[in-house]
């Protein structure tokens, strides 16, 4: 079966600088931790975004998301978010508490 | 009921009942599917010729999955490329109640390092691996456009790069954990160490975590050395790229997950 692929768009440069912007936020990501006397609340803070900013470029990227339709982005992002939310309440919760503890 | 478990014909009365019914069952399949099939989207509604009773006439209906026309909403993803997003959803919704549920214990803990346990697992070993997934990534994306660009030879070599850095992945976790090969690296694994499931609340959520990242990432090897092998045969010639795309989502998605278990485990120190 011979199936039209004109419509797909490779571009093999992109992929190599995502795989080179991602192996640099790797290595950013273990350095960071080995900066002494860091903040702890900053160190966290740049490791989880770093993190997400990474999966965010493997799904954009590598997974396609960039050819998908606006339905199917918004669809993935709405799935997505909920655990986020969870997690934000979560981490509310927390600090809320922390804050009790110290008074 | 008896004479139906003996294997005897049905009397005449009931096989007339049974006729009956089936006959209605009938109708109501054919109802609900009409109704599904004119309410249902454009890409199901393709098939309609296929299943309908309009078969005889409608045969230029039947496409391959490829040369369906664009969907409103979901443009010209397969409906295998949907199918594979819904279960890597539901597979992210897993690890996330896993990370999670790890949040809260950690979070809530007096004291999250027992003592005689190792103080941490060994960022430098694991970032290696995290650089192995990354470099395993790229080379699927480079199996997925040369099996778009209908190069076989080139697209079979990429999968078995990247199959070759998803066994190279495992070997890793196994020496992390048992220490299979002290020889090289001097550490007999982090059980040796004295982390152990089940003793603590820092020891199982890691295995937990880890341990089912590392099935995903065996799932995922079989996945490309069988893709590799369909690809050797020559079933994804002529840009027949779909089930290529599938398993790189898969494997891409298997990469993601490490990325944020690497960075919430292993990197976020005590």
């Amino acid at each position: 079966m011979t199936t039209d692929t004109s419509h797909v768009h490779i571009n093999r440069k992109e992929y190599w600088v995502i795989f080179l912007l991602l192996f640099v936020l790797t290595v950013l990501e273990v350095g960071v931790v080995f900066v002494p006397g860091i903040d702890k609340m900053l160190l966290i803070s740049a490791l989880v975004g770093m993190a997400l900013v990474k999966a965010c470029i493997v799904a954009w990227f590598f997974m396609h998301l960039s050819h998908d339709t606006l339905s199917i982005r918004n669809g993935i992002a709405a799935v997505m978010a909920l655990p986020f939310l969870y997690a934000a309440v979560l981490i509310a919760d927390g600090l809320w508490r922390l804050m009790w503890t110290q008074l | 009921m008896e004479s139906w478990a003996l294997g005897r014909p049905p009397c005449g009365a009931c096989a007339a009942q049974f006729s009956v019914v089936r006959e209605r069952t009938r109708r109501l399949v054919a109802l609900y599917g009409q109704l599904i099939l004119r309410v249902a989207p454009r890409k199901v509604r393709v098939l309609e010729g296929s299943m309908g009773s309009h078969a005889a006439d409608d045969h230029h209906h039947e496409l391959p999955f490829d040369q369906w026309p664009e969907d409103k909403w979901t443009g010209s993803a397969s409906l295998g490329k949907i199918g594979m997003w819904v279960f890597l959803l539901s597979d992210a919704l897993t690890f996330a109640g896993f990370l999670i549920a790890y949040g809260i214990l950690r979070g809530g803990s007096e004291q999250w390092v027992m003592p005689g346990e190792p103080q941490e697992f060994g960022i430098n070993f694991t970032a290696g691996l995290t650089f192995l997934l990354i470099c395993s990534s790229v080379t699927m994306v480079m199996a997925y456009a040369a099996t778009v660009e209908n190069d076989r030879k080139s697209a079979l070599r990429w999968l078995l790069v990247t199959g070759m850095c998803g066994v190279l992945f495992l070997c890793g976790q196994a020496q992390e954990y048992f220490g299979t090969f002290a020889v090289l690296f001097h550490h007999h694994g982090l059980i040796a160490d004295g982390l152990i499931f089940g003793n603590s609340h820092r020891a199982s959520t890691f295995y937990l975590i880890t341990a089912f990242h590392g099935l995903h990432v065996l799932t995922g090897t079989v996945y490309i050395f069988v893709m590799a092998f369909r690809t050797y045969l020559g079933k994804y010639e002529g840009g027949n790229y779909n089930h290529i795309e599938l398993c790189g989502l898969f494997w891409h998605f298997v990469d993601l997950v490490w990325i944020l278990v690497f960075t919430f485990i292993y990197l976020i120190p005590a």
